[in-house]
C-alpha cells in the first residue's frame, strides 16, 4: 500500500528558541498531511512562525519535538525531491540566467552537457528563453523570481516549498507568477507534483491553494485547515471567493 | 516607433496581470477601478496600461480599459504559445524590422552604439536608448533577438518554433 501513503507528513512539531533559560516558543503541535497533487497555502500572521516550519519541513532547520517525513521518511536537507524557493530570488549577481538555473545541478550530475540540457528545458519551461544570458540586473523582478523557480525546478522535486515567493514583486506581476505556477504545478509532463507555500496573503492563499492551513500568531498552533473547493481558473472578484477571504482573515484577527 | 520607447520599463508580466485584472471585473473598467484593484497608482500603472494599448491588448475609449479577443487568447494560453502570440504582434514594428534589416546586411553582430546610433535618426537621441532597451527585452522575451550585455552585442536569433 505505498501509494496511500501520504508525500509529506508533519508530525506535531514543535519549536522553541532559548535565551538565558527562558523558553520562547514558536510553534506548537503542528500536524498535517501532504498528498501528492496537493497545493497547500500556510497562512498567518507575521512572526507566527510560518517560515520556521517551512524551514523545518524541507531539513534546513529541526524541530524541538516532533518529526517531519517524505515518503514515510525523516526529511534530509538533500533530499531532492523537495526543492525551496526563497523571497529574496538568491541569484548570484555574476553569473548569467543559464548558468544561476544550472547552479541547482551541480550536486546532481557531473556532466556539464547534461547540466546544460536539464537546465535548457526549465529554463524554457518558466518563459526565460531568450534570457539565457542575460545578468540579474538586467531583470525585473519577476524574471527573477522565474529564475529561482527554474532552479528549483532542475532537480525535478515532487514537492516545491515556496516562502513568500511574490511578495516583493508588485500586484500585476505577482498575479502573473501564481498564474504560471498553477500551470506549472498541474502540468503532468513537468515538476512538481505538490506545492506548499507560505503567505501572509490570504487573497494568494485562496486564489492558490486547495487547502489553506491558517496558524495562530505566535506562537503559531493550527487555528484550521480549510478546503478550498473553488473551480478553477478563481476570479478574485467572484463573491464565493471572498466569502472565503473574509472567513479566514475572521480566523487570524 | 516613437509609441515603443514606453515598452522599455514595462514587463510581460504586469502586462499579463492587468489584463487579467481587467477580465477580473468583466472585461471593462475605468483607470481608477483598476488602480484600485492592482493596487497601483495611475502614474505607475500608466505606462503599462499604454503598452498594454500599443501591442492590441486593451483598448481604452473616453476613459474605460477593455480588453481585446487577443488578451482572451493571451491569458488561457501556455508559457509558449503566450511567445508566439507576443512574437507575431512586436516582429512586425518598426524598431524590430530595423535592426532585423541591419543585422542582415552585416556579417558581424551588431555593437550597441551602432544600433543605438540608427535609431537615434529614428527617433531622436533622448529615446533611442529606451527603444534600444525595449528592443532588447521584448526581443529576448520574443526569442527574436540575442543580446550579451558583457560584449555589447546583438544578434538575430531562429526561433524554435
Ligand atoms: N534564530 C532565532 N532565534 C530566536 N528567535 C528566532 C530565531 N529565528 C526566528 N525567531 C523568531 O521566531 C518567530 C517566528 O519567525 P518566522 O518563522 O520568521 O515567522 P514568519 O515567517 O511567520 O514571519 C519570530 O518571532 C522570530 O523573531
Ligand atoms: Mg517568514
Amino acid at each position: 500500500m505505498g501509494d496511500a501513503q501520504p508525500l509529506l507528513q508533519v508530525k506535531d512539531v514543535s519549536k522553541s528558541y532559548f535565551d538565558q533559560g527562558k523558553e520562547f516558543k514558536i510553534l506548537d503541535l503542528i500536524r498535517f498531511e501532504l498528498a501528492e497533487r496537493d497545493f497547500v497555502c500556510l497562512v498567518g500572521p507575521s512572526g507566527c512562525g510560518k517560515s520556521t516550519l517551512l524551514r523545518i519541513i524541507v531539513g534546513l532547520d529541526t524541530p524541538t519535538s516532533g518529526q517531519v517525513l517524505f515518503e514515510g521518511h525523516p526529511i534530509r536537507a538533500d533530499n531532492p525531491q523537495v526543492a525551496m524557493v526563497f523571497q529574496s530570488f538568491a541569484l548570484f549577481p555574476w553569473l548569467t540566467v543559464a548558468q544561476n538555473v544550472e547552479l541547482g545541478l551541480e550536486a546532481l550530475h557531473e556532466d556539464p552537457a547534461k547540466r546544460r540540457t536539464v537546465a535548457k528545458k526549465f529554463i524554457d519551461a518558466v518563459g526565460l528563453t531568450g534570457f539565457e544570458n542575460a545578468y540579474p540586473r538586467e531583470l525585473s523582478g519577476g524574471m527573477k523570481q522565474r529564475v529561482g523557480i527554474a532552479r528549483a525546478l532542475t532537480i525535478e522535486p515532487l514537492l516545491l516549498c515556496m516562502d513568500e515567493p511574490f511578495s516583493s514583486l508588485d500586484a500585476l506581476t505577482a498575479q502573473n507568477l501564481r498564474d504560471e505556477i498553477l500551470q506549472l504545478w498541474s502540468n503532468p509532463d513537468l515538476p512538481p507534483e505538490a506545492v506548499l507555500m507560505v503567505t501572509h496573503s490570504i487573497e494568494e492563499a485562496v486564489y492558490l491553494a486547495d487547502r489553506v492551513i491558517v496558524l495562530s500568531s505566535r506562537p503559531g498552533r493550527m487555528v484550521a485547515e480549510l478546503e478550498i473547493d473553488l473551480p478553477r481558473p478563481r476570479n478574485r472578484k467572484d463573491p464565493e471567493f471572498y466569502g472565503w477571504v473574509d472567513e479566514i482573515y475572521s480566523l487570524i484577527v | 516607433m516613437t509609441d515603443f520607447h514606453s515598452m522599455a520599463k514595462v514587463s510581460v508580466g504586469q502586462i499579463l496581470g492587468l489584463v487579467e485584472a481587467v477580465d477580473e471585473v468583466g472585461g471593462v473598467a475605468d483607470a481608477a477601478t483598476i488602480s484600485r484593484e492592482v493596487e497601483m497608482d495611475v502614474d505607475r500603472l500608466g505606462p503599462i496600461l499604454v503598452a498594454a494599448e500599443f501591442l492590441g491588448l486593451v483598448t481604452v475609449e473616453d476613459g474605460d480599459i477593455r480588453i481585446t479577443e487577443l488578451s482572451r487568447k493571451l491569458l488561457t494560453a501556455g508559457v509558449r504559445e503566450r511567445k508566439r502570440i507576443v512574437r507575431e504582434i512586436i516582429d512586425d514594428l518598426p524598431a524590430f524590422r530595423l535592426v532585423m534589416e541591419m543585422a542582415r546586411s552585416s556579417s558581424t553582430p551588431l555593437g550597441r552604439q551602432e544600433v543605438v546610433q540608427a535609431l537615434s535618426d529614428r527617433v531622436g537621441s533622448h529615446q533611442a536608448e529606451d527603444v534600444f532597451n525595449a528592443l532588447v527585452y521584448w526581443g529576448r522575451y520574443a526569442e527574436l533577438v540575442r543580446y550579451d550585455s558583457e560584449s555589447e552585442q546583438l544578434t538575430v536569433r531562429v526561433a524554435q518554433t
